[in-house]
């Protein structure tokens, strides 16, 4: 029995502060199993694995509660180098290589093979002559075992990002008594017959017994490789199986959940928007860090809220960014009938378009101005409203007027509209950016994540203030949001993107399947109410 | 808010602070409490008693010493006259004179050092009148003086050219009228025992340009010499009047020039037996003109005449001397064994004694002490330190507030600030304690303000628009420099020269600035680095600039070569000092420069005015958040290049502020360290590398240049000798920008 299992983690809680992130939760793997973790986007697998390979971050803030047993006995994980010697192993998402080293040289750092001789018996062992054949012929056994036939002695930096990762991976497994593999998301930045391969890789290193957690958002992947599946939700073990006993749509309907109760009461449209589009996206490819576009094609409605959602760096942030012009962009947006030049902020502003940044801090706001000037900011850079005068300066006076008109409608909690946006709670801060959009008085307004890291009550504010302005005013409003609860409950329509494209767009009271599967990437007989 | 206030000062700061209140309170009770005791009865018998022991004291010692050096040098005689004198070593006659000497200064202190008063009364009255007459005729001649100084000021700083004014061939009065244009004070009727002497100054100082300009010439007619003829064994031989026509004929510029006939042909004797010789000829070297410290100008006093009420405070000064002089022999009789001048020396020594510059309590016990083996009593030395013991009082009782709000303080001003401004009180509290002249000094900062004011302001657009710190400020400086040298090639004069060489500046450095500005958006992030960068090898640049732009105006090229600009240009008699001049008043004793002043206040409005504008305001926030501005439709390359591009116009115009200021303009390697000047100054304002503020520049500039000239001035106080205070600007000027680098790392933008 107590070999069953290579690694056993039990009832693992972990508090940050007063908010538990895991709760709860087990986690049992057997030799040579490869082991799906399946959750959103703040789930808690990587909190998961914090504790796993005993992260700095997990002890500083308190520690953890529950047991691990590695092996079949209790083990302290103290430090990721602990984790590293007791035999577990990580593949990184980011890639952890340094380009200007050989593979050889980065799979063999600081596991160097070296020859002693007198100066370094009397200097120490950093003196030591390396052995670089030895540390070759390891390297290619290596290479060999994740089909790479890449020479060992290339150069990484010239390497195409597909290569970094299984280089990454022949690190891990060079390893001696490595007997635990976590791989986190993987297959993210691979192309189609490389993810295909690496995962004819990882059932190569399962079958020497070694046993593989995998993380990933792909569900045909889990189905394709994976032996067992666990599935996470809010912290919370949802239900672990082996894949035999499960479909896709199951897995896809127990990630999202189904929270019955809507984030705020709104009342509902009677009659479903016309289908009279105001803006045309084609074929959109959008060059965002971590959130690249490859293809949008989506119709908003006039007089809509339509919703987008999908999980973290599948590129449906990238979308307003790439219409607003922060972020390089090619493709085709018509708006009202007239084509937007990409990449030009001022005209799409112009225009009659808005948006409130998900970046808040970054790109919404001027910290450390006021909150006055921050509200006119655009409004007077775009429009040269709130000017006066021969010298053409700013109007103090009107600025202020309509600051608090604002600090009024929003409810921004603040001293005064002088006072510095960078001392605002989040939630004030997110009033500040919705009040310098509508000092615009734009038709069409992007919102990103408006809810991102901001109290329960203003959350309710701002949700209420964006259906109001879309049913008083006839705004139509593009909301992007990771939290698909949110979404369900204000939007009209949500478009759900998946590895740069939107795969489907749902109605409101699709099921979790549909939105679970659209979020991996797979449409569904209940979408495309577009 | 004020709760929380209360909770973040610790205990522990508290009874620091308190235990601090404390301690001033004793130190500032025990201060009045020695003012208190000045004033009384027993303390001004005190001081009258302390007067007459200094006037007695300089008396004595000045008889003992005359017995000693008479004793020592009868001694020196007598050993002459001895046959062996030679033999001896220069150590062992002075041995022996040295000997003789104290033997006798102690048989003199014997008899003199403390000599019995019979007829206290009389001296005490004769010292007291004598001190008022001296005071009555010092202060009238201090009065007259700075008069004097004033004018001699005001027309050596703006005289260029003392020949036109005191030509051999121009009598007196227009002497005097010309002077007069310059300072019409000199003409008034109050001010005419003045005149003649400032005639003579203008004569004297016209020979002496006229020597100085005729060396100059000689020089460069021996160096045409030198390069003119190549073959001077034609001229072997020749008889001096042919020599010389021969040379007439050679060079037709010897013509005019008869006045050199003689040296030239001397010179030419000397190339031509060199050549004989097979030596090269060698050219005189022209004297190179090195970088000019530039020093306050001072007045000569040699060129004074006292006017005729001075005089007779003069004359009734000395008559009461004669009697105070009666009673001094009576009580020493032997005073009148001393020869003429050591009775000059001692009336210096007794007026010394009695006209103290700082004529306090303090001062007096201090001398009182240093003659008297015995101290005085505690009320004395507690009266004594009375003023010491105030500002000691003063400084704990600043500490201890300090302590006590130290975290509002920060808060609201920022810890460089706060520390900088305690530096500068705790330097007026030394000054106080030094007896060193705050209000004078005061005036020195505002001057000096106005100096470097735009100077500073250039700093501004740069750090509003994102490129930080610009150190390479350097290039709208030299943009200035060459609008400066342009008005002076052009002969320019007076406001149309400082209008020119503003607008010359600006033209240039439009340009410079823009191309400077696109290789910063070219290197994003570094920008400190790259400026600096820039700035150092423009000036390397513009050093082999300087010498190769075709410039011809002889007054600002260098003699021998005819091409190359030099060094340092005097903007005397072109624009030096004109706006300080202009409206300048007095107050206080402080000369207000107030139209350098005006022109500081209206570029800190334009550029208030232009931070309320749209531009200025995008300007702005394309500096403190690019992504911010871009989501708004900035474009933050054009608003960097825009606040590039201000910044160094401002500093072309800072830089022509600058010099009519100094009255210099100084080329080659001078600008170098102005970018750190004024960067330093703006961190210190409390401005960041991201965020600056008018009143940064204001507030910086002032505590800057503050703490500068009060900490020279302590420090030329404390440890006397001239050395110190050079290396003393240097390390207070160092270590400010290194202090305020460091702190400003604090603001540097995530």
């Amino acid at each position: 029995m107590a070999d069953e299992y290579i690694l056993e983690m039990n009832h693992i809680t972990k508090m940050y502060g007063s908010n538990a992130v895991l709760k709860d939760v087990s986690l049992k793997i057997r030799p040579g199993e490869i082991h799906a973790l399946l959750g959103e986007n703040g789930a808690g697998k990587s909190t998961l694995m914090n504790v796993l390979f005993g992260m700095p971050v997990i002890h500083t803030t308190g520690g953890f509660e529950g047991e691990v047993l590695f092996n079949g006995s209790p083990v302290s994980i103290s430090s990721p180098i602990d984790a590293m010697d007791k035999g577990i192993g990580m593949v990184h998402q980011e890639f952890m290589l340094i380009p200007g080293f050989s593979v050889t040289d980065n799979i063999k750092l600081n596991r160097e093979i070296a020859r002693p001789w007198p100066i370094s018996k009397i200097l120490g062992r950093d003196l030591e002559f390396l052995d670089r054949e030895a540390m070759a012929r390891d390297a290619r056994n290596a290479l060999d075992d994740v089909g790479m036939n890449i020479e060992e002695y290339t150069l990484v930096s010239g390497l195409p990002v597909g290569h970094m990762q299984f280089i990454e991976i022949a690190r891990e497994i060079d390893k001696t008594g490595m007997k635990l593999l976590v791989f986190d998301e993987p297959t993210a930045v691979l192309t189609e017959s490389e993810a295909q391969q690496l995962l004819e890789v990882m059932k190569s290193i399962a079958a020497k017994g070694i046993a593989i957690i995998f993380i990933t958002h792909r569900l045909d992947e889990v189905m394709n490789a994976a032996d067992s599946v666990t599935i996470l939700r809010d912290g919370q073990l949802v239900s672990t199986f082996p894949k035999k006993e499960t479909s896709p749509a199951q897995l896809a309907a127990q990630m999202i959940g189904r929270s019955s109760e809507s984030v705020i009461q709104i009342q509902k449209r009677d009659t479903e928007v016309e289908d009279r589009p105001v803006m045309r996206i084609r074929k959109l490819w959008v060059n965002m860090p971590g959130e690249v576009d490859k293809g949008i094609d989506l119709d908003v409605r006039e007089g809509e809220i339509l919703g987008i959602g999908g999980l973290a760096g599948q590129g449906k942030i990238g979308i307003p960014n790439g219409v607003m012009g922060l972020y390089e962009a090619i493709g085709e947006v018509e708006f009202e009938g007239k084509k937007l030049p990409l990449g030009d902020a001022g005209t799409v502003l112009k225009a009659g378009l808005a948006m409130v940044s998900e970046d808040r801090r970054g790109i919404g706001l001027l910290l450390d101005q006021s909150i006055e000037n921050n509200i006119v900011f655009t409004a007077m850079q775009v429009n040269g409203d709130f000017m006066k005068g021969f010298l053409h300066q700013k109007d103090t006076r009107k600025i202020r007027k309509y600051a608090e008109e604002m600090i009024r409608e929003l409810d921004i909690r603040c001293t005064s509209p002088a006072q510095p946006t960078g001392t605002l709670s989040g939630g004030n801060q997110q009033k500040v950016c919705v009040a310098r959009a509508l000092a615009m008085n734009p038709k069409f307004l992007f919102v990103s994540e408006p809810t991102r890291g901001i109290d329960i009550g203003a959350k309710h504010l701002v949700l209420e203030t964006l259906v109001r302005l879309n049913r008083e005013k006839g705004m139509t409003i593009v909301m992007v949001s990771s939290e698909l609860q949110e979404l369900r409950s204000i939007c009209d329509r949500i478009a759900i993107v998946a590895e740069g494209k939107v795969v489907d767009i749902l109605k409101t009271d699709a099921s979790d399947t549909a939105f679970g599967l659209a979020m991996s990437g797979v449409r569904s007989e209940e979408g495309g109410c577009a | 808010m004020s709760e929380q206030n209360k909770e973040t000062r610790s205990p522990r700061a508290r009874i620091v602070s308190i235990v601090l209140f404390i301690l001033a309170g004793i130190l500032i009770i025990s201060s009045v409490g020695g003012y208190a005791l000045q004033m009384t009865q027993d303390s001004k018998n005190s001081l009258e008693e302390m007067k007459t022991q200094a006037v007695l004291h300089a008396a004595s010692e000045g008889l003992i010493n005359s017995i000693a050096q008479q004793a020592r040098a009868e001694k020196l005689a007598e050993l002459r006259k001895d046959k062996n004198f030679r033999k001896r070593g220069l150590d062992e006659v002075n041995a022996i004179c040295d000997g003789a000497m104290n033997e006798a200064r102690a048989e003199a202190e014997r008899l003199y050092a403390n000599p019995v008063v019979q007829d206290q009364t009389a001296l005490n009255s004769a010292i007291s009148s004598y001190e008022r007459a001296l005071a009555e005729s010092s202060s009238m001649s201090e009065k007259e003086r700075s008069v004097f100084a004033e004018i001699y000021v005001q027309l050596v700083d703006n005289t260029s050219d003392w020949r036109t004014i005191a030509g051999t061939d121009v009598d007196d009065d227009a002497v005097l009228r010309a002077m007069g244009e310059t300072a019409p004070d000199l003409l008034k009727d109050e001010n005419a025992h003045l005149q003649a002497g400032f005639v003579q100054l203008a004569r004297d100082q016209a020979k002496a340009q006229q020597e100085r300009e005729d060396a100059a010439l000689e020089t460069q007619l021996k160096s045409l010499l030198a390069s003119e003829i190549p073959d001077w064994t034609a001229f072997a031989g020749l008889e001096a009047d042919a020599l010389w026509v021969k040379l007439c004929e050679e060079i037709p510029e010897l013509k005019d020039e008869e006045r050199f006939r003689d040296t030239l042909i001397q010179t030419a004797g000397e190339y031509i037996a060199a050549t004989e010789k097979g030596e090269a000829v060698s050219a005189p070297a022209e004297a190179e003109e090195g970088s000019v410290t530039v020093a306050e100008t001072q007045a000569d006093y040699r060129y004074f005449t006292p006017s005729e009420a001075l005089q007779k405070e003069e004359s009734e000064e000395s008559d009461s001397y004669e009697q105070l002089y009666s009673q001094l022999v009576a009580v020493i009789p032997d005073l009148g064994t001393l020869s003429d001048k050591l009775q000059t020396s001692l009336r210096e020594n007794i007026e010394k004694v009695l006209w103290l510059e700082d004529d306090s309590f303090s001062a007096r016990y201090s001398m009182y002490t240093a003659n008297q083996a015995t101290g005085g009593t505690w009320k004395m030395q507690l009266a004594a330190v009375a003023k010491p013991l105030m500002l000691a009082g003063t400084a704990v009782l600043l500490l201890g507030l300090v302590i006590l709000f130290w975290k509002p303080l920060t808060e609201r001003f920022g810890v460089p600030r706060t520390i900088i401004a305690l530096f500068f009180i705790f330097l007026c509290l030394m000054a106080e304690l030094y007896n060193i002249s705050v209000r004078m000094m005061l005036g020195n900062v505002f001057e000096r303000m106005t100096m470097y004011g735009v100077l500073v302001l250039a700093m501004m657009p740069g750090i509003q628009c994102g490129i930080g710190l610009n150190m390479g400020m350097t290039i709208g400086c030299i943009s200035g420099l060459l609008g400066i040298v342009l008005a002076l090639q052009f002969n320019m004069t007076g406001f149309p020269a400082l209008l020119f060489a503003c607008a010359a500046g600006t033209v240039v450095s439009l340009p410079l600035g823009w191309a400077y500005s696109k290789l910063l958006n070219r290197m994003k992030g570094n920008e400190m680095t790259i400026s600096t960068y820039v700035g150092f090898s423009f000036v390397s640049l513009m050093c082999i600039g300087w010498m190769m732009l075709p410039f011809n105006n002889p007054k600002i090229v260098w003699l021998l070569s005819g091409k190359g600009l030099r060094v340092t240009h005097s903007l005397l008699g072109s624009f030096a000092h004109l706006l300080d001049n202009f409206l300048a008043f007095r107050i206080f004793g402080i000369k207000v420069p107030t139209g350098g002043l005006l022109f500081l206040g209206l570029c800190c409005l334009a550029i208030w005015l232009f931070s309320r504008s749209r531009l200025g305001i995008a300007m702005t926030a394309a500096g403190s958040n690019p992504r911010f501005a871009e989501a708004s439709g900035i474009n933050v390359n054009r608003m960097r290049t825009v606040g590039t591009v201000l910044s160094t116009i401002i500093a072309a115009m800072g830089i022509v502020i600058y010099s009519q200021a100094f009255g210099y303009a100084q080329l080659y390697t001078a600008p170098r360290q102005l970018g750190f000047i004024a960067s330093s100054a703006i961190l210190i304002g409390g401005a960041t590398v991201s965020k600056a503020k008018v009143s940064h520049v204001l507030i910086g500039v002032f505590l800057f240049e503050g703490v500068l000239v009060f900490g020279q001035q302590i420090a030329n106080s404390v440890v006397a000798g001239g050395g110190l205070s050079e290396v003393m600007r240097i390390m207070i000027s160092n270590g400010i920008i290194l202090y305020a680098l460091t702190q400003s790392g604090g603001g540097r933008r995530g």
